[in-house]
């Protein structure tokens, strides 16, 4: 059998590679472990998501009871539901952490611009899954939170009536809206992730991982290679053990925190007090809030809006902005520090009330 | 310390603000004991009657003071109608069919000849001026249709209108009338959904009384006016061995039981042979009747007993995550039939009840045996998990002794 595939597909060289393969040993070596983690919640997702498909139906009068009957009555249907929901919110956050190590390590300095320009859409694809799938269980919160949410895109000018009417599918949030954010969620971002990850991974295989200017200045001065572990077995055991980690947590948390429903979407209630949107969004949210009406005569939604869209657009181009010296290295570090300090603030502000 | 002098005068008015405007709340929010806030058509008839009248309904239909007051006197002003006189006036127009239909064609004309019929009518007529009449109730130069909520017999205000006099002892006692009576109903589960609930068709004074015809239903029409809406409860009333036998005492048939104003929600505990019971009023153990009476509590206190367990397991199951909607829709069957059952006892007779009890039972027992079985999936599950992290911490330990017999 082994000669077979031998003989038709690139094994030898495959086994070459990986037996040659090694990855760098130092004192941040663990936070090499976060992407292979946000990949492992990413296959959860797969796995699970395709099960849902399985019972899912995507339309106004059903959804929400099709997401019932596979909690009540689909055997194990609670638990793929749960592990989905769990799995999604985590995997956003380890990819979130993964970006925010990236950073401090400077991993996405030349040659890895690559690398990083795929990562930060992943990730940006990732909070699009996020967005779309919350409204998909059609209950009562996630239809206002994404009423809310979708009436944000109307502010930008000239083009907020029709990015609100492309995302709705018409006015207001309805059956359109749904079947929209489904096939978005099922076909069009898994479509792209797919591609974008398989780029993604092929970067990091071909470039290896990244050591911190730290440790290569470290190991120039003492004139030393900087350590390393054989790819096989010693990383990929220790990727296991992170990926069994993350299994547990996630086993643990659907079980004794079932993922709620709520109750069913009514478009003609009127919206519930305590309307948030999912936890990676609520910094966005609470900032929105503070925001004054006006700033020098703007609209001051437009303005925070116009700010986030200049600090996304800031991360896409990072490797470009940064000039990789150990000045604009710090400033990169202190910005990063700012903004995690930030959006924390906000989400904690918002878990807790202010200004609601 | 000189900031704590600086300071002090802006604490001591912030304090006297606070103090202020704690005042200001405290007096905005009416005490259970006290009548709910006077109806806002009192704040136009403050007003001078000119300004008033500028939103008076017939200002609107284009009469004048002149078409109520006369031509004016050699002093400028006009002259005061005598109350007695009020009345007939408003019907000059209002009793008139071909008249009234021009401005509202549905509009009823039978007010003054209803208001005849009344006590306050009656006793108008015989010159007692300190009676009800038109504009006691309605405004004499701020009038709304009733269907305005200003209206003060808009329906949330009848009972406060009423009230202007007959929560009045100074008022009431030359009439030995009760003055209680507001208060009473201001208690009652009637005042609870009209005035909490905002449900415009609970009853007020005006529904069981009648309004122009204002007058108290003698004891032998008290059940048609509460069949007005607990028709169903009437209907079994009237069929019952009851209803001679109230009519023979001259008893006002649901008042034995459930007085008139302060009309409570009906609890199981009425029910019974026990002191507190109201049954026990007329009847003891010896008495006929005494084997139903026994049976229709015991079949209340049943049916609560296993609702409460029920809505309790269920409760449980569902702030442990569980979905327990087929257990609710039990309960919710059962409620029903606890409905059902609080109207069947309106039949003084067991058959009847007894079949609906069983029905109720039947679901609170579903509803129980659904949120048991939640609670018993929970359980397994968390015996799942706890095998599935044994497995996974197995997993771990032998992943963590093979890393670390790897080779540096």
């Amino acid at each position: 059998m082994k000669s077979w595939l031998r003989e038709r597909l690139p094994v030898a060289e495959v086994e070459a590679a990986i037996a040659h393969k090694t990855v760098p040993q130092h004192r941040y070596s663990v936070w090499y472990y976060l992407g292979g983690m946000t990949l492992f919640f990413f296959l959860v997702q797969v796995a699970t998501g395709i099960l849902l498909l399985l019972y899912y139906r995507p339309s106004s009068g059903e959804a929400y009871d099709s997401v019932q009957f596979i909690m009540t009555r689909v055997p194990f249907g609670w638990l793929v539901r749960s592990i989905h929901s769990w799995s999604a919110n985590l995997m956003v956050g380890a990819a979130f952490a993964h970006m925010f190590t990236v950073i401090f390590m400077k991993a996405y300095r030349r040659p890895r611009e690559v690398t990083w320009l795929s990562g930060v859409l992943l990730l940006f694809l990732a909070l699009g899954f996020g967005f779309t799938g919350y409204l998909l269980p059609w209950n009562e919160l996630s239809y206002f939170a994404t009423r809310v949410g979708t009436d944000i895109a109307g502010v930008v000018p000239y083009v907020g009536d029709f990015m609100i009417r492309f995302l709705r599918g018409g006015p207001d949030i309805s059956g359109a809206t749904l079947t929209r954010f489904y096939g978005f969620h099922v076909a069009v971002l898994p479509a792209i992730t797919t591609a974008l990850l398989a780029l993604h991974l092929l970067m990091v295989q071909y470039h290896g991982m990244s050591v911190p200017p730290s440790i290569e200045a470290r190991a120039a001065r003492e004139k030393k290679p900087v350590p390393t572990m054989p790819f096989a077995p010693h990383f990929a055991l220790r990727d296991l053990f992170g990926w069994t980690i993350a299994l547990a947590l996630l086993a643990g948390l659907a079980a004794y925190l079932p993922w709620e429903l709520g109750h069913k979407a009514d478009p003609f209630a009127s919206a519930p007090a305590g309307i948030q949107p999912e936890w990676y969004f609520l910094w966005t949210f609470q900032a929105l809030k503070y925001m004054p009406a006006h700033i020098l005569g703007i609209e001051g939604e437009l303005v925070a809006i116009g700010v986030m869209t200049l600090g996304a657009l800031g991360l896409v181009f990072l490797p470009f902005l940064d000039r990789n010296t150990s000045r604009s290295r710090a400033i990169v570090s202190w910005a990063a520090v700012a903004a995690l300090a930030f959006m924390t603030l906000m989400t904690v502000l918002a878990l807790t009330g202010g200004q609601s | 310390m000189r900031r704590l002098w600086i300071a002090a005068p802006g604490v001591l008015a912030f304090a006297v603000l606070t103090a202020s405007m704690c005042v200001k709340i405290r007096a905005q929010v009416p005490s259970p004991a006290t009548p709910p806030a006077p109806a806002p058509a009192a704040q136009v008839a403050a007003k001078p009657p000119a300004d008033a009248f500028k939103d008076d309904v017939h200002a609107k239909a284009g009469l004048t003071c002149e078409s109520c007051h006369g031509a004016k006197k050699a002093d400028g002003g006009y002259a005061t109608l005598a109350r007695t006189a009020i009345a007939p006036l408003c019907a000059k127009c209002h009793a008139d069919a071909a008249y009234m239909r021009k401005f509202a064609p549905q509009v009823r004309v039978d007010q003054f000849a209803q208001y005849q019929t009344s006590v306050h009518g009656k006793q108008m007529a015989k010159g007692e001026t300190r009676v009800a009449t038109c504009s006691d109730c309605h405004q004499s130069h701020g009038i709304v249709p009733v269907r305005d909520t200003r209206s003060p017999v808009a329906p949330a205000h009848v009972a406060t209108t009423c009230a202007k006099c007959h929560a009045d002892p100074v008022r009431m006692n030359p009439f030995n009338r009760s003055p209680d009576i507001f208060s009473e109903w201001s208690q009652s589960v009637h005042a609870e959904a009209l005035l909490k609930r905002g449900d415009n068709s609970a009853p007020t004074c005006s529904t069981c009384h009648g309004s122009h015809g204002a007058t108290p239903p003698g004891a032998e029409s008290v059940a048609n006016v509460c069949a007005q809406c607990h028709v169903r409860e009437a209907e079994l009333f009237k069929k019952s061995k009851k209803a001679d036998l109230f009519a023979s005492m001259g008893q006002g048939d649901c008042l034995v039981c459930h007085s008139n104003h302060h009309i409570e929600p009906p609890k199981s505990s009425w029910i019974g042979l026990d002191d507190k019971a109201l049954c026990a009023t007329c009847h003891d153990e010896k008495m006929p009747g005494a084997a139903v009476i026994k049976n229709v509590r015991k079949g209340f206190d049943d049916l609560q007993g296993r609702m409460a367990e029920a809505t309790e397991v269920l409760d449980r199951a569902e702030t442990a995550g569980m979905l327990v909607e087929d257990g609710k829709l039990a309960l919710h069957n059962a409620t029903e039939a606890h409905v059902r059952m609080r109207v069947l006892v309106h039949t003084f007779a067991s058959p009847p009840f007894d079949e609906v009890l069983k029905e109720g039972l039947t679901s609170a027992d579903l509803a129980n045996s659904t949120g048991v079985g939640a609670m018993a999936e929970l359980q397994y599950r968390r015996r799942g998990l706890a095998v599935a992290t044994l497995v996974i911490l197995g997993f771990l330990a032998t992943l963590f002794i093979k890393i670390r017999k790897l080779p540096a």
